[in-house]
């Protein structure tokens, strides 16, 4: 795996005697992208600022690119683009004014270019207009532009698919993926929307009031296989365990009258044999294909915000 | 890194796209014809010079200057928070205090301009008003004892004004930085300036040497245009020295405030 562009070590931050984001710790390497997941308040947007240097942290240490984000700003911010929450524009400027606004800001940025992303966000017919009259959808589409528009090698989005529309987010998952597959660069997403990560991101990172729960991978070799989990629709349950024993298949009551098992294609039709010759009722079978909402929710514990 | 001027360039974008900006201008003018005109109907025309009208619009409507430029410098900071836009304009390689300098000085820019849009357009109406065909009886009166010449009079006023808005400018930007709301720090500075302002000379006559140090004895510099100070024993020289440590110590406060805060709105 290539260097990390993003370190993060150890990063903590309290507001007042609340610790929001506790002894944080991750790397990010060029060319991935890398899901940042959790449920409302967990503290997506908090660690996001600190990467962006919005805020300060109150204990460890980020770099990007090999620049510490406190210490060396100008350099370390230099290669990254970003959304934090929502893409606040001026309202009073037309979307292209923004944009030179922020084309501005860094050297070599040509008006081509500027053209060229609008483009890329679908944008041309309302780019003159003032942003005071985009959509939210639109709103998101202009903050994107505005975050790729010096091709940064760290693109941090955060809930960067709110408000878009199905075409939208659909366009975003395949254009995030072929920048970190075809430009090489690391990409950065939080949200809490589980089948969205699920699609866009290699791997995830879920959060959980302000502490790394886990890290998954969700493409690639080490991704974890889909468990096949047999739900089977039976009278009596007990007897239907007992079956399985003696087949040496661990089984598991599900409900009052269906039991669970881990079982590929042959094998499901090989235990409804041996359920049926022992005399039980089978009403039916299904697949439970467990998604990484389940895992999600599962590591989260499906807990409420607080 | 790189080039700065492109940052001040982004600033005055902010100010001068807003449709605000130009009917400030706009009131100022207008202000300036409007007053010139009812004196060429309602004055005496042939012994009215065109230096007592151009003088006496300046002194009214510099206070206008003033609360315009306080309005935009407040704005500067408290909007960018208000609106969301600070995050998206601080994730730039620029250090935040180059970002904030960008701002200061747009501002100062456009107090400048506007001193200078009202310095122009007095004489310039009132030229045309008064002074093509001045009577013979037109006789400049403000100046004083001296008889000095009436512009480099005028002169002189205006810097001594823009030396006094430089300060209150720069404490409403600072109360901008601070409050992050523009509506409390333009209340805030508007409330020093007028209020205090009007107390000012109850104030003065106390006795108490602390009163020497207080900001608002100093803001009027055109007290020394004329040789009677507020308080005796006070010059030039001394109350530039008290408005320069008062506009260090704004600066300095704006600036560490600026940089070390979060930016969590
Ligand atoms: N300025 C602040 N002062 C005090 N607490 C804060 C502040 N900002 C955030 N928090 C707290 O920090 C926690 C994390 O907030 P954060 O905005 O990072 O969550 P999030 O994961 O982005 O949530 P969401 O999915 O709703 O966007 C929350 O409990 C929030 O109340
Ligand atoms: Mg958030």
């Amino acid at each position: 795996m290539e260097q990390p562009i993003v370190k993060l070590h150890n990063v903590t931050k309290k507001i007042g005697k609340r610790t929001i984001i506790d002894r944080l710790t991750l790397d990010l390497p060029l060319g991935e992208v890398f899901g940042f997941l959790g449920p409302n308040g967990s503290g997506k947007t908090t660690t996001i600022r600190m990467m962006v240097g919005l805020m300060s942290l109150t204990d460890g240490e980020i770099t990007i690119g090999g620049h510490s984000i406190t210490k060396e700003y100008e350099k370390a911010i230099r290669h990254v683009g970003a959304i934090v929450e929502n893409p606040e524009m001026y309202k009073y400027l037309s979307g292209y004014d923004n944009l030179i606004h922020y084309a501005r800001m860094i050297p070599g940025i040509t008006e081509h270019r500027v053209h060229e992303v609008v483009k890329l966000v679908g944008l041309e017919g309302r780019i003159r207009d003032k942003v005071r009259t985009y959509s939210l959808g639109m709103r998101q589409r202009l903050g994107v532009a505005q975050a790729i528009l010096h091709k940064p090698q760290l693109l941090i989005l955060d809930e960067p698919t709110n408000g878009l529309d199905p075409a939208g987010i659909r366009e975003l998952r395949d254009y995030l993926r072929l920048l970190s597959k075809e430009e090489g660069i690391a990409v950065f997403v939080s949200s809490h929307l589980l089948s969205e990560m699920e699609l866009m991101c290699d791997r995830v990172a879920i959060i959980q009031n302000g502490k790394l729960i886990d890290v998954r991978t969700i493409r690639g070799e080490h991704a974890a296989k889909a468990s096949n989990r047999v739900v089977i629709e039976i009278d009596q349950p007990q007897a239907a365990i007992n079956v399985l024993q003696a087949a040496g298949l661990a089984g598991e009551l599900e409900g009052t009258n269906a039991i669970a098992v881990e079982a590929d294609r042959e094998s499901t039709a090989a235990i409804n044999a041996s359920l049926v010759a022992a005399g039980i009722k089978v009403y039916g079978i299904r697949a439970q294909v467990k998604t990484l909402e389940d895992q999600f929710l599962e590591v989260t514990g499906g807990e409420r915000i607080g | 890194m790189g080039n700065f001027l492109p940052l001040i360039q982004n600033e005055n974008m902010k100010i001068y796209r807003r449709p605000r900006t130009w009917v400030m201008v706009g009131i100022l003018v207008l202000l300036v014809l409007t007053i010139s005109i009812l004196w060429l109907i309602f004055g005496e025309r042939s012994n009215t010079s065109m230096w007592d009208v151009a003088f006496m619009e300046s002194s009214i409507l510099f206070l206008l200057v003033t609360i315009f430029t306080v309005v935009i410098a407040a704005g500067g900071v408290a909007e960018e928070f208000t609106s969301g836009t600070i995050k998206l304009l601080l994730i730039r390689p620029w250090s935040r205090s180059k970002i904030l300098l960008s701002k200061y000085i747009s501002i100062m820019i456009f107090a400048l301009l506007l001193a200078i849009i009202l310095f122009g357009s007095t004489l310039l109406v009132n030229w045309i008003c008064f002074g093509i065909n001045a009577g013979p009886d037109a006789e400049t009166t403000f100046v004083g004892m001296d008889g000095g010449n009436p512009f480099s009079y005028m002169l002189k006023y205006y810097g001594l004004t823009l030396v006094s808005l430089v300060v209150t400018v720069t404490l409403a930007f600072m109360l901008s930085t601070i409050f992050r709301s523009s509506g409390l720090a333009i209340g805030f500075a508007l409330f020093l300036l007028l209020g205090v302002n009007s107390f000012v000379g109850l104030i003065a006559m106390l006795d108490y040497t602390w009163i020497d140090y207080l900001l608002f004895i100093h803001l009027n510099l055109t007290q020394y245009l004329d040789g009677n100070p507020m308080r005796e024993g006070m010059t030039l020289g001394y109350s530039l020295t008290v408005l320069g440590v008062y506009y260090v110590v704004f600066i300095a406060l704006t600036w560490y405030i600026f940089n070390k805060r979060d930016v969590a709105s």
